[in-house]
């Protein structure tokens, strides 16, 4: 489209078009973002640039534990404060942000995903080959921390079955009441589970 | 078509979900009266979802949905059966999925499914209740004849012949069992044994539990298996995801 639609230039429409493939923007936001970075100081729209770049080229996938990183291997996978033994599975990086807040101080392992076998997602299609060599090494136990959903039930299922012949505890994140939770609406299997894991005040 | 309710009631099985968005879903039901419709329900993948816990696969749920522009809403949703003996097993888990899987392609959106709807029940609840992972091929064999290709198995498909107690070719394209005579008409096909010939009959015979309680060799549920798959995989005219996977499953140690 030279030109561009309708008169506007065409640096502007390749940066509207660009934005509207950002997951969550529609094309009037992304009208809205293309103007705004039109009418901010050079200085702040090169930043941007710049940050988007350097995301692409300075960030991979640490070797041990596949988690998002600048240096391989990562900085929690070099910090020797850590407990080596432990091993906390994800489904996905971000994951890890929300274990770090709790204080959790062992190591990670990043899936990529979950089994999702209606989709075509299976084992291959996960990073569980990675996971097993390092089950190999002085782990003594595998904290799955997959989604509470079929999909990640059955992941951890999965993990447990081949974990089981290493001699490796496989643990699973306990299922209950999420703070704020009304009784009323919570499902069956989310309250059985809560029951079970009932402990004394 | 009479106009439909602007709020309505349903009750179904969840077969599938396909995130959009921040936080919404779009889920795939199969219910007795509206057969397999897509629904969203919006927020649902926040903390605070009252429905969340009530739209997982393989759940039975009552639902109330509101008619929406381009799909209808979910504005309530309440777990008849989590099934919950499946989903916390992962060999039944698979199995389960497998059916949903052949559910999923041998329905239309918005057809009728009645029968359909309560043979995926049943299978849900003979698995649920410890029942054998063969009553998958029950459950094959009912929705094939629900679905309209359900397989003659009594006499020659073709001349409707007497079928001697012999290897017979079981042909998807004729419709079911085909004597030697027939052959060379009878399109493609699998030769299969009298012991699974009687497994077949056996199985359009009597009711998905009892089929449950029927121990068969390791070889001729191999057979009855793979001769199976090859009919749905006939009339369904590609490969499924989901049998890969339960391969993968049973492959697994312990």
């Amino acid at each position: 489209m030279a030109g561009g639609q309708g008169g506007t230039p065409e640096p502007i429409t390749r940066l509207i078009e660009a934005f509207h493939r950002l997951p969550g923007v529609g094309p009037k936001s992304a009208q809205r973002l293309a103007y705004h970075i039109l009418r901010v100081p050079e200085q702040e729209a090169a930043a941007l640039a710049t940050a988007i770049v350097d995301v692409k080229q300075r960030i991979k996938l640490c070797s041990r534990c596949l988690n998002i990183t600048e240096s391989d291997p990562c900085a929690i996978c070099t910090d020797a404060r850590r407990d080596q033994s432990v091993i906390c599975v994800v489904e996905q990086p971000l994951d890890i942000l929300a274990i770090e807040r709790t204080g959790f101080r062992g190591l990670y392992h990043v899936l990529h995903g979950v089994l999702n076998p209606m989709e075509g997602i299976g084992p291959e299609d996960l990073r569980l080959r990675e996971l097993v060599v390092r089950l190999k090494e002085e782990v003594t136990e595998v904290i799955m921390a997959t989604n509470p959903s079929l999909e990640g039930e059955a992941t951890a299922m999965y993990v447990q079955r081949l974990a089981g012949p290493l001699g490796v505890r496989v643990t699973r994140l306990a299922r209950g009441l999420p703070s704020g939770a009304d009784l009323e609406y919570t499902d069956d299997v989310t309250l059985s589970r809560a029951f079970e894991g009932r402990q004394e005040i | 078509m009479a106009e439909r309710p602007r709020v309505y009631k349903t009750e179904g099985v969840i077969l599938k979900r396909r995130n959009i968005g921040e936080a919404d879903t779009i889920f795939t039901v199969l219910s007795e009266r509206e057969g397999k419709f897509d629904a969203v329900a919006r927020g649902v993948r926040k903390a605070r979802s009252r429905m969340r816990g009530h739209l997982e696969p393989l759940t039975r749920s009552r639902l109330m949905l509101a008619q929406g522009r381009s799909l209808d809403v979910f504005t309530q949703a309440e777990t008849v059966d989590p099934y919950r003996n499946v989903r916390e097993d992962l060999e039944r888990t698979a199995v389960a999925l497998s059916c949903v899987e052949l559910v999923d392609r041998f329905t239309i959106e918005h057809a009728e499914a009645g029968a359909i709807y309560h043979l995926l029940v049943a299978l849900l609840e003979a698995l649920d209740e410890g029942l054998q992972a063969t009553v998958s091929r029950h459950f094959e064999l009912d929705l094939l004849a629900a679905a309209g290709y359900e397989l003659q198995l009594g006499a020659c498909t073709l001349c409707g012949g007497r079928l001697p107690a012999e290897e017979t070719l079981l042909a998807p394209a004729a419709g079911g069992l085909v004597c030697a005579n027939c052959r060379p008409v009878a399109g493609e096909g699998r030769l299969v044994s009298v012991a699974v010939i009687k497994v077949l009959r056996h199985a359009r015979s009597v009711e998905i539990r009892e089929f449950g309680a029927l121990r068969m060799p390791p070889e001729v549920e191999a057979e009855l298996r793979a001769a199976l798959g090859a009919v749905v995989r006939y009339h369904l005219d590609r490969e499924l995801n989901v049998p890969r996977y339960l391969r993968d499953v049973e492959a697994l140690p312990g």
